[in-house]
């Protein structure tokens, strides 16, 4: 979150609510269980390590929400930075192919079980992320964030077949 | 060398694994072959016949005719016997039409009256029976198998009651039917009607040179005095064969092009998926040019046994047709198969070969491999104002219509052999019609009523037979038309079914693409069989038959197509819907 | 369309569909129990091969079952003959399939068109219908092209308006998405979520989860059997902004 909010003031200086609008826009329906308070929070952490600086707007209270803040020389290097990046956060099935090797080891539970309730789970998101996107205007740059969600949930889902498959021939192979 | 022996081998092992299309194939080129064998062959008969016929009667070189009235011979006729170039000459001999009753035939005869003796030239030669002797009638040869008589049967001649003393044969004028009326000769004493009747005196002359006797002819021609040369008496005693090979030659060229359309439709289906393995094909090093040159190399194979079988077939059915009527002595020997027919045969075979094959062999050598390999059959074609006219037609029509567009080559060589099989037949229709009024004719014209017409009986088979064998390659056309449309559009007609078409209806359609082609063939074929038939007889044809005969062409036609694909639509509308669209 | 609650539109009792015998016998649909209520939005889904496209060809009469019962509206389609079930195809079944099906030939106009033709309406009203349709999927545009200049996502949804063309009773949608990209898959979701809407009643049978997500019932088949039938109810546990990879 911190480098996106360094990336946002790069064209030029904004305010809080600035900031918190253009972030909302680009989430769509994503953003909205997002904290209000949240961005100030980043804020005040880029603040504290050097890459952002913030000015009072004259003639307005000192509040947070109408300060204006800046990127520091720092915070411009971070930015450039962090654009040239291409590290990836790839899924991460470690975690549950794990619950299914614990769970068939200890006879803890069927892990057919297991993949079957997961499965059920992954479809409904995949419903709420769909319903999501189809609610958005063609091209909208939340409707490209939501497709993004729905194929890595399709991929996901491919995995959890390909699991069940696997352990079916286990447990009849047993 | 190598490479046309390799060539050889593939298009061999391509044929055999194909053998029905082979002999399909096969069948259509020797139709034409052979055809065109006994058309070469009829025109190399030799005259033997005749030439047999005028040594054993001392043919006349030129034949003088002159109407006067009396017994006593005009002056100006027994003039010629001494006219310079004339180096012997018989008679005057008095002819005049009598009426000659047989049994319960009447007609009219030509009764020439002759002396017992035999004379020096023009003496007819006897075949059955005796000369004339009074009481005792000869009857032509030709005129005598037409009226049924036979040696010692009773005749009467101009009111006179005689017996037929003999059967002859002479080559002073065209046997029956060729010319007429009949002959017959007579003793003087029977010729009673000598002072009462105008007469004709004919006058046989033998030449010094007798290959000068046309012009001698021209030369003494009068408007009193007919003269008539002995080579157009045997040219016009050869027509019956004359005419048969002009039928057979204008046959052969039919066949010939109904054969070229047959080829295409087999030949076009087979290029199509042949390009379609080309991408296989490839990595033998094989291109889409050496599949067009190996398809091409299959039919010139195909052509080459074509030419066998039908010369082989052509000259032995060659003397069947070479049979010059009783008019003459024996029959002609088959002529000799000379390097030149075979050629002929060969080349027009592999002509038709050639055509054929030439245009998809042409556009699939011209592919380059990548396309074949990503566009392998060229899409259908398509007809905006026709698709929008069909939408306003009954569900069959509507199918029908679109199918046959879809492949419009397909369709047009569909359209040109049915053309040409219509009228064919629209013109052996003419001259059925045309024979049996002859044969309707009163007996003034010489012509014996319900007896029929020798020559036109022998053309008529031969017409008959190559309008059998047109009608034949025509069904064969078209059943397999129907197969290839039926699987060409599988998916098409699976979808229509698939949205509500019943399967009669998609039968229906696979007929009424046939059908809708066949009317128009029908009424462009009336016609150019009517032109056909006005074309071959010359200046003979007469009557045309009557309208209605020739509109019910068209229905006609229309019912045999239906008959015709009536099974292979069937078939083709029957297979599961599900195994044609099953998705991948 | 039918609107009596309670009866099902599409219902079949022990469907089963066999192909070969003895060592190769395939049982592509084992003992199948099935039904449909109007208005029911259903997704058939499981790997390839287990008979998904075999069982939908039977519901719409494309192919004759080995035993059992298909009623479509109360009617016997295992006992029809090739003429009342063309007839039944016209007005009760609408077909979409994986490969489009669209013949190449014909503008999408006369492509959609086509089934009020086939069923006797006249050219004008069946052209006035077809044209309404394409304006309903987004078409209208490309109506007088042929199918080859369109995208695949165009094609397929060409194909839906030509299976609603005579208001069929039920839609059967076999692998609707399968040969489309992502982009292409959305537009067909959109229409199917559009058609679901407005009330008619779908099968669709699909191994692409999307489709199955938005579906009222999911079915799950495996070797010609079904082995799941759910509804998908309830709240999830994530949100989405998890997923999308925002912390908290």
């Amino acid at each position: 979150m911190q480098d996106v909010v360094l990336a946002m003031l790069a064209k030029e200086p904004s305010h809080g609510y600035e900031l918190r609008s253009r972030l909302r826009d680009a989430l769509g329906p994503v953003g909205e269980a997002m904290n209000a308070g949240q961005i100030y929070v980043t804020l005040g952490r880029l603040e504290k390590s050097g890459m952002v600086i913030s000015e009072r707007d004259p003639g307005l209270p000192d509040r947070p929400d109408r300060k204006v803040y800046l990127l520091t020389p720092a915070g411009q290097q971070r930015v450039t930075s962090w654009l040239a990046e291409v590290t990836w956060p790839g899924p991460a099935p470690a975690e549950f192919h794990l619950k299914l090797v614990a769970a068939a080891l200890g006879g803890l539970a069927d892990p057919l079980t297991i993949v079957d309730a997961q499965r059920r789970e992954l479809l409904r998101l995949l419903r709420d992320a769909q319903r999501a996107a189809m609610a958005e205007p063609d091209g909208s740059a939340a409707g490209l964030l939501l497709e993004g969600v729905v194929l890595r949930l399709q991929a996901d889902l491919r995995w959890l077949e390909a699991c069940e498959r696997h352990w079916l021939d286990r447990s009849d192979g047993a | 060398m190598g490479r046309v022996l390799l060539v050889a081998r593939v298009a061999l092992r391509d044929l055999r694994r194909r053998p029905t299309e082979a002999v399909l194939l096969l069948l259509v080129i020797t139709a034409t072959t052979t055809t065109l064998t006994l058309g070469l062959a009829l025109s190399r008969v030799t005259n033997d016949p005749w030439d047999r016929t005028r040594a054993a009667t001392a043919g006349p070189d030129v034949v003088a005719a002159m109407f006067a009235p009396g017994p006593t011979a005009p002056g100006e006729l027994v003039a010629l016997r001494r006219a310079p170039g004339v180096r012997a000459a018989t008679g005057p001999y008095p002819v005049v039409f009598a009426d000659l009753r047989v049994r319960d035939i009447d007609v009219s005869a030509s009764a020439e009256a002759r002396d017992t003796a035999p004379a020096a030239i023009d003496q007819p030669a006897v075949t059955d029976g005796r000369w004339i002797f009074p009481g005792g009638a000869v009857v032509e040869r030709g005129f005598a198998d037409a009226l049924g008589v036979r040696v010692g049967d009773p005749i009467t001649v101009a009111g006179r009651a005689l017996r037929v003393a003999g059967i002859a044969v002479t080559t002073a004028q065209p046997a029956y039917p060729l010319n007429t009326p009949g002959q017959v000769w007579l003793a003087r004493v029977d010729a009673q009607w000598l002072s009462t009747r105008p007469v004709a005196w004919v006058l046989p002359l033998r030449l010094a040179d007798p290959s000068a006797a046309p012009v001698f002819a021209g030369a003494h021609s009068t408007p009193a005095i007919r003269l008539r040369p002995w080579q157009d008496i045997r040219d016009r005693s050869v027509a019956l064969v004359a005419i048969e090979q002009t039928a057979l030659l204008v046959g052969s060229w039919l066949l010939g092009l109904l054969a070229v359309a047959s080829m295409a439709v087999l030949v076009g289906g087979r290029m199509a998926e042949q390009i379609r393995r080309v991408g296989l094909l490839k990595a033998v090093g094989a291109t889409p040019r050496w599949i067009a040159v190996i398809l091409l190399a299959e039919h010139v194979l195909l052509a080459l046994a074509a030419t066998v079988v039908g010369l082989a077939i052509g000259w032995w059915a060659a003397p069947l047709l070479t049979n010059l009527g009783s008019g003459l002595l024996g029959t002609p020997g088959t002529p000799a198969l000379t390097g030149l027919t075979v050629v002929e045969v060969a080349g027009t075979a592999v002509l038709v070969a050639g055509a054929a094959t030439l245009v998809p062999a042409l556009r699939g050598a011209g592919t380059s491999t990548l396309r074949a390999l990503t566009d392998p059959a060229h899409p259908p074609r398509r007809w905006a104002w026709l698709i929008a006219v069909s939408a306003h037609l009954p569900v069959p029509l509507l199918l029908g219509l679109r199918l046959a567009i879809r492949r419009p080559r397909r369709t047009i060589l569909s359209l040109a052999s049915l053309v040409i099989t219509i009228a064919v037949i629209v013109a052996a229709l003419a001259m059925e019609h045309y024979a049996a009024v002859l044969s309707a004719r009163p007996a003034e014209s010489g012509h014996l009523p319900g007896l029929g017409n020798p020559l036109v009986d022998r053309v008529d088979q031969v017409v008959l037979v190559l309008t059998v064998v047109l009608s034949i390659l025509a069904a064969i056309n078209a059943i397999f038309i129907t197969w290839t449309t039926a699987l060409d559009a599988q998916r098409a007609c699976a979808l229509a079914r698939a949205l509500g078409a019943t399967p009669r209806q998609v039968s229906a359609g696979l007929s009424a693409a046939q059908l809708i082609p066949t009317l128009v063939a029908a009424l462009l074929g009336i016609p150019a069989g009517l032109g056909l038939y006005r074309l071959a007889a010359g200046g003979d044809a007469g009557l045309t038959p009557p309208l209605w005969t020739l509109l019910a062409v068209v229905p006609a036609a229309l019912i045999g197509m239906a008959v015709l694909t009536a099974i292979p639509a069937r078939l083709g509308a029957r297979r599961p819907i599900g195994d044609i669209l099953r998705s991948e | 369309m039918e609107q009596a609650v309670g009866r099902a539109v599409l219902r079949t009792r022990a469907l089963c569909k066999r192909f070969g015998r003895g060592d190769a016998l395939v049982r592509a649909v084992d003992d199948v129990d099935l039904h449909v209520a109007p208005t029911e939005t259903v997704a058939i889904t499981g790997p390839s091969g287990c008979g998904k496209s075999t069982l939908l060809h039977l519901l719409g009469g494309l192919d004759r079952p080995t035993s059992g019962e298909v009623l479509l509206a109360g009617s016997r389609v295992d006992q029809m003959g090739e003429r009342a079930l063309a007839r039944l195809r016209r007005s009760m079944v609408g077909f979409v399939f994986q490969a489009f099906h669209l013949i190449e030939e014909l503008t999408v106009v006369e492509n959609v068109e086509l089934p009020a033709l086939l069923a006797g309406r006249s050219p004008r009203a069946a052209r006035r219908r077809a044209a309404e349709l394409l304006d309903q999927v987004g078409v209208a545009d490309r109506a007088a092209f042929v199918p080859a200049a369109l995208s695949g996502g165009q094609r397929q949804r060409v194909a839906i308006a030509r299976a609603l063309s005579n208001d069929p009773l039920v839609v059967l949608a076999d692998e609707p998405t399968g040969n489309l990209d992502s982009a292409a898959t959305l537009e067909v979701l959109r229409l199917f979520d559009t058609l679901r809407r407005a009330g008619q009643t779908l099968v669709i049978v699909t191994h692409d989860a999307r489709i199955a997500a938005t579906a009222d019932r999911l079915i799950s088949m495996r070797d010609g059997a079904f082995v799941d039938d759910t509804r998908l109810t309830g709240a999830t546990t994530s949100a989405l902004s998890v997923l999308a990879g925002l912390e908290g």
